[in-house]
C-alpha cells in the first residue's frame, strides 16, 4: 500500500500544472482551492507512502489513507453518476461512459478495502495483542 | 495501551503527516522552476490561451458577427458521429482524435478564413483548445475557441445543420 502511494505521486510532484488541470477537470473543489489541493495532495501520498513502508507513525499513515482512498473513490463514483449528464466531446467524460472508469472505480475500492484493512491492523490489533 | 489514548495518537499522527506533505509541498513549490500559483485562475479565458499566455477565448457577439459577415471558418472538434447528429452550419469537421488523419482534407476548406473558430461542447470541453492550438502549430494563426460553442450556439438560435439537412442542401443544389 505505502508503494502504491508512493508511486502515485511520484509522478503528480513532477507534473503540478498537469495533476492541477486533473484535479480542475473533476469540477468539485471551487477554482481557488485547486492548486493548493494539487500541490499538497502528492506530498500527502508520499508521506503517508514513506510512513507505511518505514513504520514510522504508522497508525496515522494508515488512517491518512483510509481517509484519501475515500475521498478518490467519492470523487470518482460522483463523476460517474455526474457524466451520464454531460453531453461533452471531452476525451475524459468518453472514458467516464466506458469501461475503463468503472474499471477506475473497482480499483480504487480495492485499495480503499486494502487500506481499511491496514488501519484496523495498526490502530485496532495491537490492541488485542495488549490485552492478552 | 488505552483505546482513547490510541485514537488520539493515530489523529495526532495523521495530522502530523499532513502538516509534514504541506510543509514540503510549500517549499519544494518556491524552490523549483516549474512552480505553480497556490491559488490560480481557473477562468475560461485563463485556461484557454495560447502558448504566450494571450486568450483565445471568442464570445458569441463577435464569433456570431464574424459568422454573418464570413470571415470566420468554424472548426468542430467533436467526434464525427456528434457532428452529424448537428453542428454550426457551415463548420469544419476535424474530430480532435483523428486530427492527423484529417488535417490535410480539412485544411482545404481553412485556407480561405481570416479566422478559425474552433468549438467543442461543454465548458469544459478542452478539445476546442487543444485544436486551436494544433492549428497555430500548423501555421493557421490567431485560431481562437468558442467556449461551449455547439450549446450557446443553439441556445442563441443560430443557423445549425445536421445530416439531414446536408443531405437537403445537396439535393438542392443538384437539382
Amino acid at each position: 500500500m505505502g508503494a502504491v502511494f508512493l508511486y502515485a505521486s511520484y509522478d503528480k510532484i513532477l507534473n503540478p500544472q498537469a495533476f492541477a488541470e486533473a484535479v480542475y477537470n473533476y469540477q468539485i473543489l471551487p477554482d481557488f482551492a485547486v492548486n493548493a489541493v494539487a500541490l499538497a495532495l502528492p506530498w500527502i501520498e508520499m508521506v503517508a507512502g514513506l510512513c507505511l513502508i518505514t513504520g514510522i507513525w504508522q497508525p496515522g499513515a494508515a488512517l491518512v489513507c483510509a481517509l484519501l482512498m475515500c475521498v478518490f473513490t467519492a470523487a470518482l463514483v460522483f463523476n460517474q453518476i455526474r457524466g451520464l449528464d454531460v453531453h461533452c466531446g471531452c476525451f475524459s467524460t468518453e472514458a467516464v461512459h466506458g469501461p475503463a472508469g468503472i474499471w477506475t472505480v473497482i480499483r480504487d475500492l480495492f485499495f480503499l478495502v486494502l487500506s481499511a484493512y491496514l488501519l484496523v491492523r495498526t490502530v485496532f490489533l495491537p490492541l488485542k495483542k495488549t490485552g492478552i | 495501551m488505552k483505546p482513547r489514548h490510541t485514537m488520539t495518537l493515530t489523529i495526532r499522527q495523521t495530522i502530523g503527516i499532513i502538516a509534514v506533505a504541506c510543509i514540503l509541498a510549500v517549499f519544494t513549490n518556491l524552490l523549483r522552476q516549474d512552480s505553480i500559483p497556490f491559488a490560480d485562475d481557473w477562468s475560461a479565458d485563463s485556461r484557454f490561451s495560447d502558448a504566450s499566455g494571450q486568450s483565445m477565448v471568442v464570445g458569441l457577439t463577435e464569433a456570431s458577427r464574424m459568422y454573418a459577415k464570413g470571415t470566420a471558418v468554424f472548426v468542430d472538434a467533436r467526434p464525427e458521429e456528434q457532428y452529424e447528429q448537428g453542428h454550426i452550419k457551415g463548420a469544419v469537421s476535424l474530430p480532435w482524435q483523428q486530427v492527423h488523419e484529417r488535417f490535410m482534407e480539412a485544411a482545404d476548406h481553412l485556407e480561405t478564413a481570416e479566422t478559425l473558430i474552433c468549438y467543442c461542447d461543454g465548458e469544459n470541453c478542452e478539445l476546442s483548445h487543444d485544436l486551436a492550438l494544433f492549428l497555430n502549430e500548423m501555421g493557421f494563426e490567431g485560431a481562437r475557441v468558442l467556449v461551449n460553442g455547439w450549446t450557446v450556439w443553439q441556445e442563441a438560435g443560430l443557423p445549425t445543420q445536421n445530416r439531414d439537412s446536408d443531405n437537403e442542401q445537396i439535393d438542392s443544389e443538384t437539382n
